[in-house]
């Protein structure tokens, strides 16, 4: 108690004057609105949970009168000084409720913390009201002074014996200030929950308006408040148990630490017991920690991972925290002091914190794993959503901005009368593209293999260039997202080489319509293009053949010393973009195979076996089936 | 489309057939597969060619003409060439299977001779064809002089502008000897090279006995002969399962031989590497054996091959070579595995005339003699017809022998060739070829010379087409013809085996992974967080490093190679060896990560086994209690001695339980008893104390609940126990403390009587709440002759005083006037 009777007027600083807060209340309050309206409370209270913090009270006790906008708060501290201040020759009580910047908290000796702004808080209160009585009992003896609108009614007045020490302040908001006075009493419940789970300080709150009286006991602290938020909203904590740390010594700070199935993150952070909603570098420090912390459980535990790429933002996912630090010169950003500055604060939180942390998911493996699980299912699913999105964001254009380089797009919009030929590699892509007809044809070469979609998963997909252009040339999204109404060409033929390499891109890319885009196939939007097998040359005459059977009635015509040249197409690339025309692109001699899937089983069935993970059905298949092959590679 | 049309573009569609999904993808992907397999990844049974390289070897042979003793033709040529005439795939496959065939350390007898940069053991690739160089081996001239005897069937190329070799008239079978590597649809291959005698020598006897079994074989097939040498593992046995299935694994390691080093070197020197394994992986992957000091005795490796393979491993002097190289062939490719799969192309009736199929070695060498036969038929065929087009020539040239005048004189009063022809037959029985040619006849060929040198010849081939005739009879002949010409391969091309075989297979080392350790001692540091770390040793120990926030718990000493035994509040004992704790300068391991501790666990003793000091044995044989043994005792006040010989192997992560605490109850401690240790002390958390014969506690063979030793009143729980010698003035006792400090509190038979177990025991205190006081840190186990004297003991006593006195200050509020019990 010796700090106590060190505490005088000789200790108060005179700054300046009060006027200008009633000229400017939102340099002081930050508004004039709800939020400033109240934050004349927690002026109030903070002053006397400054005294509770300091140790020099045990409860501070807040009534909201009948009327809705009159304030009584009490505290059993030590009472604010009433000797007469040596410099202006006034009590020190009067000095602190109409002086601007004057206070104990700027010596740095009488209080080691303060959330406060630095003094301006009782007077600028006083400032704003229309009447503030302060009752002080000190050395055995109840003083009293009423304010109006911060100027004293009278002198500091003994009204007689009291017994122990305390503050109390009653306040009015001034109506010429604040356009509403009425204050609201569940916001001041809500704060003065935090306030007193913060400091584990008791608050008694007297609702006479509601006519309630909520004694809010903090019990253990920071963690019985994140259980009091979670509970309020429930979450689906991973585990029951909450990570708490406390610090004492040299940096003092305290924190409240769990996972819960929802996503988000969400840490409620105060410094010196007020609270940052911005967050701020004590936020910034205990992220750092208990990403720091995880990764190096992961590291030690082994968790494998397989290839997927934790990010932070995934250990962070589900995180809820509070967090207080104590910073002895605490620096704000922001207009309302939202956002901890002090750079030497981050270090500390999660110098302090990972270890802790890291000791605590070490000896508790069974939480440690149902919270790695959680981010690996966590990091995972955001992979997947990545995919997707990569698929979603190109599929989703209509503008043709959007589209991959490599299409040729036709003219025509008109997506019931255009197609598009999906062909072979970049040499087949030239003649196709010189052969199409412009205005309703276009043509979307594919590089090598095409993916086999029937045994990647969909994160590799969804990275697949070749696979990405094509659902964003086709305009009309994957897999649920699939409307067919955003398709973009009324037509898609795949217009593959005739060689073995064109027959498995072509079955290839039918499985990807099918598994991923069925319903383009049930329209009967899926076609095979049909290029020719043989081009017979004899004399001048040059004619084409799709079997064998047709070329050998070709060679029948031949009469004759006339030698029949005969050649077999493989590639594309092998015809002029003339003969590309005459044989494969023009609706007038070309034949267009088109897709249906007649029956979902059989064509599953396929599917599964030609292209599937299991070897043994695709082994089977080709020792029973290879008769069936019709165009088979020298 | 047609100009002037009406219609929209687009709008005509064509002709449009419906096809079902399920049948178009079935006939694409089997067009696809199938053309994979048939000419594409499998070997052909009878030349043991894929498509690729058959075309590769004909192109350079009968286009480029690159025999051997031709000079070399540019790559980009021969690739050039293959595709242009009859491979229509990417220029890359067709490189890299020339460059494969050149490659002596890929094919047992490289095809090709390579000129320039062709690649290396070490993974390096070939330079790009531009650079390079290549003509035909004198190994693959056998596969193509047959080629224009109309030996085998021909077909047209992909343009139908050429004619290429289904398959090659191969003498030697390559597919044994040279082995193939493919991957097709639902089918791959992978068969191993073969040495040409050995394979010529089985084939051979299979044409004399063509029912001979694998086994039989395999007395001229030693096994798998690869071009890196290497030694096999498998037994015959095993190896005549693998070819009579024609599937199995096939280990081979390399080998190794031993060269003296500097003074304290050794030096192990790998000559040889198994078949397929990249020599710069192998030698990092023994570097970071090395690098991860998993070997101590194994210092460095060096790869000084050239042409030859030397890898040298330098080892300590008194290393045995045998347990590093039995380490290294468990961990590293110099010991691996091939997995055969004789899958290749076998003829049949099928439209494609080939099917995939695994062969058994008999099999594969039966169609290779059958291959060979047919050939040979062929080839013998095709020069009888050619002896009787000669001949008939010949004799049409003895009918105008016989009547040269007449001849000339029709000649010379001809109107030209064809009235010459004309009249020629009319007066002779020549037909049009025969007349052909002697009118072709150069006027001095008339001259008696010649014209006897032609009536030789007639009897030369006439003998000549006889005996063909005979031979082409008789089957017996023409096999004894395939065997001569096989035998005249491996005469010609043959050499000895590089891979070693051993008929039971070679011995494999063992090793003992205690024999890698090397013998020292240690100190290991456990703190209380358990973070645990190995050190060589350490001076001070209230300077050691732990983590902000953490302490050091126990410092146990000894050797790498005793047990370390972690006891935990839960029960279990987790042994491993103290060579297995991480030696670091850092934090060290967290124990949690090295076993499998649940929540809550921790450790509440560790001992080192290290017989130098054990006061005594601490195993005994049978049911016999031995000397040396422990306590433990549990919170609930139940307790028993148990051996701590069945904790001294290594255990798993989940450790041995050695106790079963009941109900909530946690194991307090786990303590040595000496041999001269009669008396248990206990002492409880209300401040009672008691005192009991040990003998009394019962030892346990396995782990359970014990007996109870001290009976608990109401929430009590016992803190602390300690084995006593009785009345011996050098025995410390019990030491407890009040949780606000004070005086120490003992439990010794000074001041506590000595009772049965299961008494309630004694009040040692009125009120307040007791603990087990911790003994001083300090190292236990041998001395640790490293650490510098002085520095260790004196300051961590005053360190520990130190914080004794702070701890009595702190205390001040409660209890301040609680008296002490007086305990004597």
């Amino acid at each position: 108690m010796s700090a106590a009777s060190s505490y005088s007027a000789a200790d108060i600083t005179v700054l300046t004057g009060l006027e200008p807060v009633r000229k400017r209340p939102h340099m002081y309050i930050g508004s004039t609105d709800d939020q400033g309206l109240h934050h004349l409370i927690w002026e109030i209270v903070d002053n006397s949970i400054d005294e509770v913090m300091n140790g020099h009270a045990s409860f501070v006790e807040v009534e909201l009168q009948a009327d809705g906008h009159t304030i009584k708060v009490t505290d059993n501290g030590r009472g604010i000084p009433v000797d007469v201040h040596p410099e202006s020759g006034k009590p020190a009580l009067e000095l602190i409720l109409t002086t601007l910047h004057a206070g104990g908290k700027f010596e740095g000796s009488n209080y080691t913390f303060s959330g406060g702004l630095h003094g301006v808080g009782a007077s600028v209160v006083n400032a704003l009201a229309t009447e503030l009585v302060a009752e002080v009992k000190r050395d055995g003896v109840l003083h009293r002074q009423v304010y109006h609108k911060g100027i004293p009614e009278g002198p500091l007045t003994t009204l007689g014996e009291a017994r122990g020490t305390g503050t109390s302040i009653t306040f009015s908001p001034d109506p010429e200030i604040f356009p509403n006075i009425e204050f609201n009493s569940k916001v001041i419940l809500e704060v003065l929950e935090a306030k007193s789970y913060l400091h584990r300080c008791k608050v008694v709150f007297k609702d006479r308006k509601e006519d309630v009286i909520h004694r809010l006991d903090p019990g253990d602290g920071l963690e019985g408040y994140l259980r009091k938020l979670l509970a309020d909203v429930p979450k689906d904590p991973i585990f029951d148990q909450i990570f708490t740390f406390a610090k004492d010594e040299g940096f003092k700070m305290e924190v409240a630490l769990q996972w819960v199935e929802a996503s988000g993150e969400s840490i409620r952070s105060y410094v010196n017991g007020i609270e940052t909603q911005l967050g701020g570098t004590h936020d910034q420090g205990l992220k750092t920690a208990l990403v720091r912390a995880v990764r190096t459980y992961m590291d030690i535990s082994g968790t494998s991972t397989k290839g997927l790429k934790i990010s932070a933002d995934d250990i962070r996912d589900g995180v809820r925290a509070v967090l207080s630090v104590y910073v002895a010169d605490p620096q704000f950003k922001g207009q309302t002091k939202d956002r901890l500055n002090n750079p030497e604060v981050t270090s500390a939180v999660s110098g302090a914190v990972a270890p802790a942390l890291e000791q605590f998911l070490l000896t508790n493996p069974s939480v440690s794993d149902g919270i790695v699980g959680r981010i690996i299912t966590g990091a995972k699913r955001r992979a997947a959503a990545e995919a997707a999105t990569a698929l979603v964001s190109r599929k989703s254009v209509s503008k043709r901005l959007n589209l991959p380089g490599k299409l040729a797009d036709c003219s025509s919009n008109k997506a019931e009368l255009s197609e598009i030929f999906i062909v072979e590699g970049d040499s087949a892509g030239g003649s196709a593209k010189q052969a199409r007809d412009r205005h309703y044809q276009a043509i979307l070469p594919l590089r090598g293999k095409v993916l086999n979609t029937e045994q990647a998963s969909m994160k590799k997909i969804g990275a697949n260039r070749e696979i990405s252009d094509l659902v964003s040339a086709l305009g009309c999204g994957v897999g649920k997202n699939l409307d067919l109404s955003k398709l973009r060409y009324g037509r898609v033929v795949i217009l593959t080489d005739a060689d073995s390499d064109g027959h498995h891109i072509a079955g290839l890319l039918l499985t990807f319509f099918f598994r991923y885009m069925r319903d383009l196939l049930e329209a009967g939007h899926v076609y095979l293009g049909r290029p020719p097998l043989y081009r017979v040359r004899y004399g001048k005459k040059t004619e084409w053949a799709w079997n064998e059977e047709q070329r050998d009635a070709i060679l029948t015509q031949v009469k004759g010393n006339t030698k029949a040249e005969i050649t077999r197409f493989k590639g594309l690339g092998e015809m002029t973009p003339k003969q590309l025309k005459e044989t494969t692109l023009d609706p007038e001699s070309r034949t267009l195979f088109r897709v249906t899937v007649a029956d979902f089983d059989l064509a599953d069935r396929a599917v599964k076996d030609c292209f599937g993970k299991d070897s043994r059905l695709r082994y089977q298949l080709v020792m029973e089936r290879s008769a069936e092959a019709d165009e088979v590679d020298v | 489309m047609a100009k002037g049309k009406k219609s929209e573009p687009g709008e005509l569609i064509g002709e449009v057939v419906d096809v079902p999904l399920h049948s178009i993808t079935r006939n694409r992907f089997l067009n696809y597969a199938v053309s994979v397999i048939t000419s594409r990844a499998l070997p052909d049974v009878r030349d043991g060619l894929k498509p690729v390289q058959r075309r590769i070897l004909y192109a350079m042979y009968k286009d480029l003409k690159l025999t051997p003793d031709k000079k070399t033709l540019k790559c980009a040529k021969i690739v050039g060439q293959v595709l242009g005439n009859y491979h229509p795939h990417g220029d890359s496959a067709v490189y890299e299977a020339l460059v494969r065939m050149a490659q002596p350390w890929s094919l047992r007898y490289p095809l090709i001779e390579g000129q320039g940069n062709f690649g290396s053991i070490d993974g390096d690739g070939a330079a790009a064809y531009r650079y390079t160089e290549a003509k035909l081996q004198k190994v693959a001239v056998p596969f193509l002089e047959e080629i224009t005897k109309d030996t085998v069937e021909f077909r047209s190329n992909f343009d139908d502008s050429d004619k290429e070799p289904t398959v090659l008239p191969s003498r030697i079978p390559q597919l044994l000897v040279n082995g193939c590597t493919g991957i097709a649809v639902g089918v791959a291959t992978n068969i191993p090279p073969h040495n040409l005698n050995e394979v010529v020598e089985a084939a051979v006897h299979l044409v004399d006995n063509p029912q001979a079994t694998t086994a039989e074989l395999l007395t001229k097939i030693k096994g798998p002969d690869f071009p890196t040498g290497g030694q096999l593992l498998e037994s015959r046995e095993t190896l005549a399962e693998i070819y009579e299935n024609g599937q199995g694994r096939i280990r081979c390691r390399g080998e190794y031989e031993l060269e003296e080093g500097k003074r304290s070197e050794r030096h192990v020197v790998v000559t040889s590497i198994p078949y397929m394994v990249n020599k710069s992986s192998l030698v990092e992957a023994i570097g970071a054996i090395i690098m991860e000091k998993k070997i101590p005795h194994l210092l460095d490796v060096r790869d000084e091959s050239t042409d030859k393979i030397r890898i040298v491993l330098v080892l300590k002097k008194d290393a045995d070579p045998e347990t590093v190289m039995a380490y290294l062939y468990k961990h590293t490719p110099l010991r691996s595995s091939f997995h055969v799969n004789m899958t290749c192309l076998v003829p049949d009736q099928s439209p494609l005339g080939v099917r995939p199929d695994r062969l058994s070695l008999a099999e594969a060498l039966t169609h290779f003699n059958e291959f060979r036969y047919e050939v040979t038929v062929r080839r013998l065929k095709h020069e009888l017809r050619l002896i009787k087009e000669r001949l008939h020539i010949l004799e049409g040239f003895k009918i105008l022998f016989d009547d040269l005048d007449t001849a000339l004189d029709i000649i010379r009063n001809s109107d030209g060739r064809a009235d010459a022809a004309a009249k020629i037959m009319d007066r002779f029985p020549l037909d049009e070829k025969q007349t052909d040619a002697i009118l072709d006849l150069r006027l001095y060929r008339l001259g008696r010379p010649d014209v006897q040198s032609v009536l030789d010849e007639l009897e030369d081939k006439t003998r000549k087409k006889d005996e063909l005739e005979m031979l082409l009879d008789s089957p017996t002949r023409l096999w004894g013809v395939v065997k001569d010409e096989m035998l005249e391969m491996a005469q010609a091309h043959g050499d000895t085996r590089r891979t070693k075989v051993l008929v039971r297979g070679a011995e494999e080392y063992s090793y003992d992974e205690q024999s890698l350790i090397v013998d020292e001692d240690a100190t290991v540091l456990i703190s209380r967080d358990g973070w645990i770390r190995r050190v060589g040793s350490v001076s001070d120990l209230s300077k050691a490093r732990v983590r902000p926030g953490d302490e050091l718990q126990y410092a146990v000493r000894g050797s790498t190679l005793c047990p370390i035994l972690f006891f935990s509040n839960y029960g279990i004992c987790y042994t491993c060896l103290v060579n297995d704790i991480v030696a670091t300068t850092g934090y060290g391991d967290p124990i949690h990560g090295t076993f499998a501790f649940k929540d809550g666990e921790k450790i509440i003793a560790c001992f080192i086994l290290d017989e130098r000091v054990l006061p005594g044995p601490i195993t005994a044989e049978g049911e016999e209690e031995p000397e040396i043994q422990a306590v433990s005792l549990t919170s609930d006040g139940k307790g028993f001695r148990f051996s701590l010989q069945s904790y001294m192997e290594s255990s798993t992560k989940n450790g041995r339980k050695f106790a079963r605490p009941a109900g909530g109850a946690q194991v307090v401690g786990v303590k040595l008893c000496k041999p001269n240790t009669q008396l248990l002390a206990s002492g409880t958390r209300f401040g009672r104390g008691a005192l009991c014969k040990l003998e009394e506690v019962n030892f346990l063979s396995g782990a359970g609940k014990g007996v109870t030793v001290i009976k608990l009143g109401a929430d009590d729980r016992l803190v602390g126990f300690e084995p006593l010698e009785e009345e011996s003035p050098t025995s410390e006792g019990l030491k407890l403390i009040r949780d606000n400090g004070g005086t120490e509190i003992v439990v010794h038979p000074r001041y506590v009587k000595i009772t049965g177990r299961a008494g309630k025991g004694q009040t040692l205190l009125k009120r307040g709440l007791l603990n087990a006081v911790e003994p001083p840190l300090q190292v236990v186990g041998p001395p640790d002759e490293a650490a510098e004297e002085g520095s260790g003991a004196a300051s961590e006593e005053t360190a520990a005083a130190a914080d004794q006195g702070s701890a009595s200050t702190e205390a001040d509020y409660e209890g301040e006037q609680e008296e002490k019990v007086d305990v004597e």
